[in-house]
């Protein structure tokens, strides 16, 4: 009897984590930084800055999604972010060029890099892991030739002010263009063919192809998805430090991927929605924001993500074996 | 004597369902006793019972002279219940020998340290493969063991463990006739051994060869036991379904279908992996053809290059007389064709999708365009689209957004099926439809096969069963090494025809 009551409450656990798990560790986090350091929270300048520490996790965590959402992974957004702002520093500072196209450039550079990857993945018919994993090194590589190893800053006035405006001095610019690319792609993922072709693709392949669906292009489609979002995270970063630095873009893969899992997506694909994501991505933001306000080392960040990421994938998993057991 | 096991008053209640209502079952030594039902009729819930995954809410279970509320898989083990699910659990990436001793390795002291026995391992298992019928080195891997020796194998498995009852969940669904009497020749074996065989099926021809007793169940209730050489195949049916199955064969044998117009043609379809060449082949308006063949003469080969699901192909296809080119499943959509693949599982539904979803998946393809990337989805068609085949085709579901994996075999079928009917298909190949799937679906699916082609729509049929292509088919084409040898009238087809062609006796 005991036992079953267990199993019961399990299944209802799981019916809540899968619904709610998101939210709850947002309001943990939230509680618990009110409760650490009440300054960092109430007050006035608390949530637009987390929305700016969240802006570049929120963006790179959306295109991570897609390349999960089809059972696959996608190791090199942190690589292209960099190498997208490097490029557009580059143009800037170097060719003079205005910075609006410049940053278009700079976020084509990423959707290019993204093509690379999908055709790259086609071709070989090797597992994302392995391709991105290859191009995550090359890209870093490029991005250090290009920079010549060093930081790039002065950029224009009008772009440094442009990208570190706030809307109503509350809504920074950043987030807002994040929740933007975001809202597209909740668009794209909710109410267009293509995208419920790409559930389908990342539920079962082999029945998505018998079932007419174009397989290689979407997994195209998926990765241009995945550089475009880190080509434009990519240029939030760089003029939120205002200078393009090499490194900038390290360690940002892990994040997104955290975001992602920790929004609620499946890494056995197929499974997973845009505003968990971007819930997510918040989460990866309020995390960096809290720890500097707590002024602890923000190599303690890099603990606290890894352990997010277990525990996060870990109680997915056994809240789908229990669910599944019925 | 004694039975083995005795289940008394099982009930098992799930949350909202009632799934198992208070059946009883014995189990004697030395027999076979037959589980028939329908899918979704309780039989795997049952044994699961006894395999110790599930646990009952009311009833008792008698092993061995000792009386259990519940088992654990322990207990289960323990008193030497072994099942041999139809997705076989042999681990791919071991030996033979590894795969026979997994989780119970014998081991023996030397210098006071417990290493793994091998040379008992090794005497043991090549007894039992001795007697199963594997001949191969006890260090082969199982991933390079045909279907029915990994069977073998897993049977082994269990005599290795000493199991008195052994449970055999649909042994035969992807053996050939030969494997099939392989296996037979095994479970008589055995049943000389006076284990218990709990045997899972829903081929009345087996029953008859190699079943003692026959237990039915239906909707999760007791229908009843009898002596198999008491009891006729219909009356079995009668007490399966609850109803009568009318009618063995589908066709109009009175009209000269070969007199209407060609709807779809082949012509010369050659594969560039030689796996099927130069198939040639005319379906008439109102025609169901039918293909026959051993496994891997090229029957699915030729149909899934015609459906672009392996496009290097030469040949040509018509489609009422204007030529196709088909370069992807997709291409194949939107010109008319359909497929209905083999395996449900890897190739049919779409397992994170609910009903509504899988069926309008190929609709929404029809009417996209670019690739079929473009366009966007419209909730009220969708609905509109999965209501209309789930009454069509008796889907049975709590409704268009329950889960397809929730379904039983039979009803996900329908679904597949459902999505190329919202499709508007001009032709679809079926390839072994009733795979798998309960009597009552099966007749079900003949009959809107036939229903299909009276609309004027082309159906394709390939099956592995003769006596399903004789009732259902027109005309049957015979495949040997990847060519068609011969096509029959249903006048003058017969198994032994078939047979003969099909093995290049004829």
């Amino acid at each position: 009897m005991s036992e079953t009551g267990i199993k019961k409450n399990s299944q209802n656990f799981g019916i809540l984590w899968q619904r709610y798990g998101t939210f709850g560790i947002l309001f943990l986090l939230l509680v618990v930084l009110a409760i650490a350091q009440p300054g960092a929270i109430f007050n006035s300048s608390a949530v637009p800055q987390m929305l700016k520490q969240s802006a570049v996790n929120i963006l790179l965590a959306c295109g991570e999604f897609f390349a999960i959402l089809i059972a696959g992974i996608d190791l090199s957004v942190g690589a292209v972010c960099g190498l997208s702002g490097m490029v557009a520093a580059e143009l800037m500072v170097s060719a003079h060029m205005p910075w609006v196209p410049a940053c278009i450039i700079g976020v084509l550079c990423g959707t290019f890099f993204g093509f690379l990857n999908g055709l790259l993945v086609n071709r070989t018919g090797l597992h994302p892991f392995i391709i991105t994993l290859g191009t995550q090194s090359i890209f870093f590589g490029v991005m250090l030739v290009v920079s010549h190893s060093a930081n790039i800053y002065g950029f224009p006035a009008s772009f440094s002010s442009m990208i570190n405006a706030s809307l109503f001095d509350f809504f920074p610019i950043s987030a807002i263009i994040a929740l933007l690319v975001a809202v597209v792609l909740w668009f794209f993922t909710t109410k267009t063919k293509a995208g419920r072709n790409t559930y389908a693709l990342g539920g079962n392949k082999e029945a998505a192809w018998y079932s007419g669906i174009n397989v290689p292009l979407h997994t195209l489609i998926v990765f241009i998805i995945s550089g475009t979002c880190a080509g434009i995270a990519g240029i939030v970063l760089m003029g939120r430090l205002n200078c393009a630095d090499p490194v900038a873009g390290t360690g940002y893969d892990t994040y997104a991927i955290a975001a992602a899992i920790i929004g609620g997506t499946s890494f056995m694909g197929g499974k997973g929605k845009i505003p968990g994501v971007v819930i997510g991505g918040f989460i990866i933001g309020i995390i960096n924001y809290g720890m500097t306000a707590l002024m602890i080392d923000s190599s303690y960040q890099k603990i606290m993500m890894g352990a997010l990421i277990i525990i996060s994938v870990a109680i997915d998993h056994f809240v789908s074996v229990s669910t599944n057991e019925k | 004597m004694e039975p083995l096991i005795k289940m008394v008053g099982i009930t098992k209640v799930f949350p909202g369902v009632k799934a198992l209502n208070n059946i009883s079952l014995d189990i004697m030594p030395g027999e076979v006793h037959i589980l028939l039902g329908e899918n979704g009729a309780g039989k795997s819930t049952l044994m699961k019972i006894l395999s110790g995954v599930y646990q009952p809410t009311l009833g008792k279970i008698i092993i061995g002279g000792k009386e259990y509320k519940s088992l654990t898989t322990k207990d289960s083990y323990d008193e030497g219940v072994a099942i041999i699910y139809q997705e076989l659990s042999v681990i791919n990436e071991l030996s033979i020998l590894e795969n026979l001793f997994v989780g119970k390795l014998p081991t023996v002291k030397k210098c006071g340290i417990s290493v793994v026995d091998y040379k008992t391992m090794e005497e043991k298992a090549a007894a039992m493969l001795q007697k199963v019928g594997v001949h191969r080195p006890l260090k082969t891997f199982v991933e390079d063991l045909t279907m029915p020796e990994k069977q073998q194998v897993e049977i082994a498995k269990a005599l290795v463990s000493d199991a008195k009852i052994i449970i055999m969940d649909e042994p035969t669904t992807s053996l050939t006739t030969a494997e099939t009497d392989n296996l037979f020749a095994l479970i008589r074996k055995l049943k000389s051994e006076n284990k218990g065989i709990v045997y899972i099926s829903h081929k009345m021809d087996e029953i008859k060869k190699i079943g003692d007793r026959v237990t039915v169940l239906k909707d999760g209730t007791y229908v009843g036991t009898r002596r198999v050489d008491e009891v006729t195949v219909d009356e079995l049916v009668t007490m399966m379904v609850g109803r009568e199955i009318k009618g063995t064969y589908f066709g109009n044998p009175d009209v000269d279908l070969t007199k209407q117009p060609i709807l779809f043609e082949a012509k010369n379809i050659t594969r560039s992996d030689g796996r099927c060449r130069n198939i040639s082949f005319q379906l008439h308006k109102g025609e169901i053809l039918g293909f026959a063949g051993l496994v891997g003469a090229g029957r699915t080969e030729t149909m899934e290059a015609i459906f672009g699901a392996h496009p290097k192909i030469k040949g040509q296809v018509f489609l009422n007389g204007r030529e196709l080119h088909i370069t992807s499943p997709y291409s194949a959509i939107k010109q008319g064709l359909g497929m209905v693949t083999e395996n449900r599982r890897e190739t049919g539904i779409i397992d994170n999708f609910n009903v509504k979803q899988n069926i309008s998946m190929v609709p929404y393809l029809k009417q996209s365009s670019a690739g079929g990337i473009g366009g966007f989805l419209d909730g009220r068609q969708e609905v509109r689209w999965a209501e209309e085949q789930k009454a069509n085709l008796h889907i049975k579901c709590t409704g268009i957004n329950q889960m397809v994996v929730d379904l039983s075999g039979g009803n996900q079928q329908k679904v597949i099926l459902g999505k190329w009917l919202a499709a508007n298909t001009e032709v679809i190949i079926f390839d072994e439809p009733t795979k798998g799937i309960d009597i009552g679906s099966k007749s079900e699916i003949y009959q809107l096969m036939r229903k299909l082609a009276n609309e004027g729509k082309g159906v394709l049929m390939i099956s592995s069963e003769l006596t399903e292509l004789l009732s259902v088919c027109d005309r049957i084409a015979v495949f040997r090494e990847g060519e068609i040898r011969m096509i029959f009238n249903s006048a003058e087809a017969s198994e032994e025809k078939i047979v003969k062609t099909s093995t290049g006796e004829y």
